[in-house]
């Protein structure tokens, strides 16, 4: 068991998603920096896709009643163990007693703190990812708080001291750029509104959360047009429809929205766009009031990028398996 | 009521949706037959059971799949889709689907104490939803509005936005559609299970939470159960799907009051039938044919 | 004078009131005890307490009310 003695402003179990029930209205929720996630679980000798804890903007306080090992990756979140700085993306011996916290948050957004047997919470439909608007999976379906014990699954030997190498970790950089692949009701936007989006500069607000990255800047105007029938009367209404993960809808122009892992799955809002697989990792590493570019690419370019990661995360899999 | 008779649909859209989805807009506007295409060719690329689809969404006029490019090539499966959409003809097609009667209490507290909440977020501040959308759609008194909400059978053409919330577009012709505006700005909050419209559309919400559709009556059934406690839930933690469906019928307070106790002594069941739809049968005589639906469920 | 001072250890918009029209929870000159709350940082949609983590003098805050904080960043100085 590992027992809480603080939870940190949001931190959530999560694992790969829960999938197969998106036509339901069901999200996948799941770790939001996928590279990251998958790093953390290599490191400490677990599948890719075991439960892990994702913590957002500060770390937990984390006593371990039993010997582990564990390993932080993501954010730049600063960790010590009894009070003593460890290194990141690292897998690190801890022993009974032993108290894990963090610093200051320096680069990114999310840290993930992955332990050998994975976090050993119920799998609900298919998954441990919680989805708190609906109260499902994770710890009690809600981020953890101080008295929570959390318990742990299964370890297989894993051995302290194995790292990650700095060119196969994330850059976190205060001004990201976002590949978009332009499309769903992109036909919507004036040429004027595609320019505005394409060449703002776009700051993420402090509302930005699981649900979705919100940004201000630019300014998108739509193509007049009579509505058509069952779309609701603002020019940023469409008739409901599917949301990609990822996809980027602009309600009223003025904010665009990346939706991420625990939004909607449908609605209402003109959507643009979609944030290329591989760039989720990038949003979810996006921080508070940091800077954005969009810039549009094609599937091809989508899938070169796809395939570059792969051979990242291969690499890591190579190093420590 | 005249038969229903839709415009031809136009060439669908198809675009990525990154590397991982595929969207496919049948049409920008709604219309039962955008939806019974959308619906076949997600039948039917269900029926083919292609690895690497890990989602199949259809909705109000459109479909999004979600694919692990790892497996199948998004180009190829653009192509498939495309060959799928020649092939079906859902004008023809009938298929298998329920009928399900929902109770509603209309005019209830719950949303009343709610929607008086969000009045600065509201067209119509001086008044309640209920006010608004009878004024709007030319009805003399709410109960005349009430009576159009619930007299004829809803089509569910989505599921989504939360767990189990389904989209309802009413079985009339496109003149008797009630069409409502949603908030402008929309509230934060929503009593779980409020049955809404907006746009062309019912909604049942399934959780608290927020929302913008217009709110005048409340359902005493869940339609989400993901402890799958009440019986209906044993196979599935959501009650609605797209194709089936609905049938309101109103209760009362002391009708409302009633089917609570059941569902808290988690003995309710939902009455439904399963039927055969036929849409050509609905577009010739739809109130006739909405008339047989809603009497084999009754009888 | 040693000066100390309280740090957020979240990013998002500061806020010295409870709520609009209400009295800041510190003004300067006041004691602060370790605990005591002195500001709210509203992100992601939630405002959380910023609680002081040590005893003091508030002496001045520097950032302003509605102010953008980052993680880490110093809010409040303390003085003995």
């Amino acid at each position: 068991m590992i027992r809480v003695h603080e939870g940190g402003v949001r931190t959530t179990v999560q694992d790969a998603g829960r999938f197969g029930l998106y036509h339901l209205g069901m999200p996948p929720s799941g770790a939001l920096d996928d590279y990251s996630f998958r790093a953390a679980n290599l490191l400490v000798g677990n599948d890719e896709g075991a439960a892990v804890l994702e913590a957002t903007f500060s770390g937990p306080t984390l006593e371990f009643e039993q010997d582990a090992v564990i390993a932080v990756t993501g954010a730049d979140l600063p960790l010590k163990v009894d009070g003593e700085e460890q290194p990141g993306w690292t897998s690190l011996r801890v022993k009974a007693g032993q108290v894990l916290s963090f610093d200051f948050l320096r680069a990114g957004a999310r840290a993930y703190i992955a332990v050998a047997g994975g976090i050993d919470v119920p799998v609900v439909f298919g998954s441990r990812s919680t989805y708190a608007l609906c109260v499902i999976g994770g710890l009690e379906g809600r981020a953890i708080r101080e008295g929570d014990m959390l318990p742990v699954g299964d370890a297989r030997p894993a051995a302290a001291g194995r790292t990650v190498e700095e060119r196969l970790r994330p850059a976190l950089p205060k001004e990201v750029e976002l590949r978009v692949n332009m499309g769903l009701c992109d036909y919507r936007l004036t040429d004027e509104g595609r320019r505005s989006f394409l060449e703002s500069e776009w700051t993420v607000t402090p509302a930005a959360d699981r649900i979705g990255y919100r940004y201000r800047g630019g300014e998108l105007s739509f193509v007049e047009r009579e509505q058509p029938f069952g779309a609701g009367s603002d020019p940023s209404n469409v008739v409901d429809l599917g949301y990609p993960v990822g996809s980027i809808q602009v309600p009223g122009g003025i904010e665009p929205i990346c939706l991420l892992n625990d939004a909607v799955t449908g609605g209402g809002y003109v959507t643009i766009g979609t944030v290329i697989s591989v760039d989720r990792d990038a949003v979810a590493q996006s921080k508070t009031h940091g800077k954005t570019h969009f810039r549009a690419v094609g599937i091809d370019e989508a899938l070169a990028a796809r395939a570059e990661r792969r051979t990242r995360l291969d690499a890591i899999r190579t190093a420590l398996t | 009521m005249p038969s229903i008779v839709e415009p031809p649909l136009p060439e669908a859209r198809y675009t990525y949706g990154g590397d991982e989805f595929i969207f496919c807009e049948i049409a920008e506007g709604m219309t039962f037959g955008a939806n019974f295409k959308a619906l076949a060719i997600c039948q039917e690329l269900g029926r083919r059971n292609l690895p690497g689809i890990v989602e199949i969404c259809p909705a109000n006029a459109s479909y999004l799949v979600r694919l692990d490019p790892d497996v199948i090539a998004p180009g190829d499966l653009m192509a498939e889709l495309k060959a799928i959409e020649a092939s079906v003809d859902p004008e023809s097609a009938s298929f298998a689907t329920r009928v399900i009667d929902v109770p509603a209490y209309y005019d209830d507290p719950w949303t009343r104490e709610v929607l008086m909440r969000f009045r600065d977020q509201h067209q119509a501040p001086e008044g309640t939803d209920l006010e608004y959308v009878t004024r709007i759609n030319g009805f003399k008194t709410e109960q005349e509005f009430i009576e159009a909400h619930h007299g004829a059978p809803y089509y569910v053409s989505m599921v989504g936005f939360v767990p189990g919330l389904p989209w309802c577009f009413q079985m009339v012709a496109p003149e008797r559609q009630l069409e409502v505006p949603k908030y402008l700005r929309p509230r934060t909050d929503t009593p779980a299970l409020a049955l809404s419209h907006g746009g062309a559309f019912a909604a049942i919400y399934p959780v608290q939470g927020p929302g913008g559709y217009q709110l005048f009556a409340i359902c005493p059934v869940p339609i989400f159960d993901p402890k799958e406690e009440l019986p209906d839930f044993k196979e599935s933690f959501v009650i609605f799907r797209v194709g089936d469906i609905l049938k309101i019928r109103p209760v009362d307070r002391a009708g409302y009051d009633a089917i609570r106790e059941e569902v808290d002594a988690k003995t309710y069941r939902y009455k439904m039938i399963d039927v055969e739809f036929e849409p050509q049968a609905f577009f010739a005589d739809p109130e006739a044919y909405n008339a047989e639906l809603v009497r084999r469920l009754y009888a | 004078m040693a000066e100390r001072t309280v740090r957020s250890p979240l990013p998002g918009t500061f806020y010295r009131r409870p709520k609009p029209d209400a009295d800041p929870f510190v003004n300067e000159g006041d004691t602060v005890a370790t605990g005591d709350v002195i500001g709210l940082v509203e992100v992601m949609k939630t405002f959380y307490e910023l609680k002081a983590d040590q005893d003091g003098v508030a002496d001045r805050f520097l950032i302003e009310d509605a102010g953008a904080v980052e993680a880490g960043d110093d809010v409040l100085v303390l003085r003995d």
